[in-house]
C-alpha cells in the first residue's frame, strides 16, 4: 500500500525530505522506523494524518507519516 | 492615554500600519510577555518585543553568562561573562527601548514557582532548553489558561508552535512526555547553528505581537518547522489528542510536577 512519509530535521540527514514508499498491508509504523533505520527512542513525534500516534499504529493506504525528532535546544 | 509625541516617533512604523495604529501601539504598551529563557531564542525574542514597546517583559534564567553562550545569545555581550543572564538581557532591553519594564526572575521554572510567574502575563515565551523546563511550561499555561510558543532548535533545524490552552494541540498532544535520557541531545551537546535560534527566536516574538493585536493567524495547531541547510520552511498541521495526558478526554496530569523527577516513570509508560 502507498504512504507517503516526511521526515524533519536531523531525520533528513542521509535520507531524504519526503518520499512515497510502499508497505504490505497491516504494516505498523514501527516497521516503518525499521525499515528507515531510525530508531523508535529516537522518534519521538509519530504523526499519521496530522495525529499523534505510537509506533505500535497501522498504516493504512494513502496515510501521511510525519516522523520528528525531539529538540530541546533553546 | 494616547502615545506621547515621542512615542509617536520611535514607533511611527508601527503605527502607520494600518492594522496597528496609535491604537495598536498603546495595545502593546499596556501588554504583559514573559520569556522563560534568556538564552538564544529569548534573546531575539527580548530584544525584538522591547524594541517594539510591549510595556512589560518578564525574563526567567537562573544562569550566568558564559563564553560558550556569546555565538547565539546576542542579547549577552563579551564584558557580560559571569553576569547574570536576566540582569544582562535587562540592561540590553532597556538601552533599545527605556520605555518599558523589565521584570526579573533570577530563577530556574520550577513546579512550585512556575503558576505564580506566569499568572501575571498575557502570554508566554517558552525560550527553555530543557525537556522538563518545556512540560512544565506547557502544563502550567495550561493550568493558568496562557497563550504559549514553544520553541527548540538543534543543530541546523528549529521548530515552533503557539498553544491556546484548552482550544489548539499542546506541546504533550504531540510529545506526550519527556524523553529518556539519552535519547533526545541537547544543543549543549551537539551543537546549534548560531543563527538557527535567532529565526526561531524572532518568529516566537512576531507570534506575541500577533496574539497581543489580535492580527493574522497563529501557528496554533500547526508546528512550524526550519531547516537552514536547505532554507525549508514547512508548516505540520497537528490535530489534538483525545488521549492527552494533559488536555486529553480522561486527563492524567492534574497537578504540576517537576518533570525531572517524574521523567523515569514517563519513559517506562507506553505512549498513547
Amino acid at each position: 500500500m502507498p504512504v507517503e512519509v516526511r521526515l524533519f530535521a536531523t531525520f533528513r540527514e542521509g535520507r531524504f525530505k519526503e518520499k512515497q514508499m510502499e508497505f504490505p498491508q497491516a504494516s505498523s509504523l514501527a516497521d516503518l522506523l525499521e525499515h528507515l533505520q531510525i530508531a523508535e527512542t529516537e522518534a519521538r513525534i509519530l504523526l499519521v494524518n496530522g495525529t499523534a500516534v505510537s509506533a505500535e499504529h497501522k498504516l493504512a493506504p494513502h496515510d501521511v507519516v510525519s516522523i520528528f525528532p525531539p529538540m530541546a535546544g533553546g | 492615554m494616547g502615545l506621547t509625541e515621542k512615542q509617536m516617533e520611535r514607533y511611527s512604523r508601527h503605527v502607520m500600519l494600518e492594522q496597528i495604529g496609535s491604537l495598536g501601539q498603546e495595545k502593546l504598551l499596556s501588554s504583559k510577555v514573559l520569556i522563560i529563557g534568556a538564552g538564544g531564542l529569548g534573546s531575539p525574542a527580548g530584544l525584538y518585543l522591547a524594541a517594539a514597546g510591549v510595556g512589560t517583559i518578564g525574563v526567567v534564567d537562573a544562569d550566568r553568562v558564559e563564553l560558550a553562550n556569546l555565538h547565539r545569545q546576542i542579547i549577552h555581550h563579551t564584558d557580560d561573562v559571569g553576569q547574570e543572564k536576566v540582569t544582562s538581557a535587562r540592561n540590553k532591553m532597556l538601552a533599545v527601548n527605556p520605555d518599558i519594564a523589565v521584570k526579573t526572575y533570577r530563577q530556574r521554572a520550577k513546579a512550585d514557582n512556575i503558576r505564580d510567574i506566569v499568572r501575571d502575563y498575557d502570554f508566554v515565551i517558552d525560550a527553555t532548553d530543557n525537556f522538563p523546563a518545556k512540560f512544565l511550561i506547557n502544563d502550567a499555561c495550561y493550568f493558568e489558561k496562557k497563550p504559549f510558543c514553544h520553541a527548540g532548535v538543534l543543530r541546523f533545524h528549529g521548530q515552533l508552535i503557539t498553544v491556546i490552552p484548552g482550544r489548539t494541540a499542546c506541546y504533550r498532544c504531540i510529545f506526550h512526555s519527556v524523553p529518556p535520557p539519552g535519547t533526545a541531545p541537547a544543543g549543549s551537546q551537539v551543537g546549534v547553528l548560531s543563527v538557527v535560534p535567532a529565526v526561531i527566536g524572532s518568529l516566537q516574538a512576531t507570534e506575541a505581537i500577533k496574539f497581543l493585536l489580535g492580527l493574522g493567524e497563529l501557528l496554533t495547531g500547526t508546528l512550524l518547522t526550519y531547516s537552514a541547510l536547505t532554507m525549508d520552511f514547512r508548516k505540520v498541521h497537528l490535530n489534538r489528542n483525545p488521549n492527552c495526558p494533559l488536555c486529553g478526554k480522561d486527563p492524567q496530569i492534574t497537578q504540576l510536577k517537576d518533570e525531572s523527577q517524574v521523567a523515569e516513570n514517563n519513559a517506562n509508560r507506553k505512549r498513547t
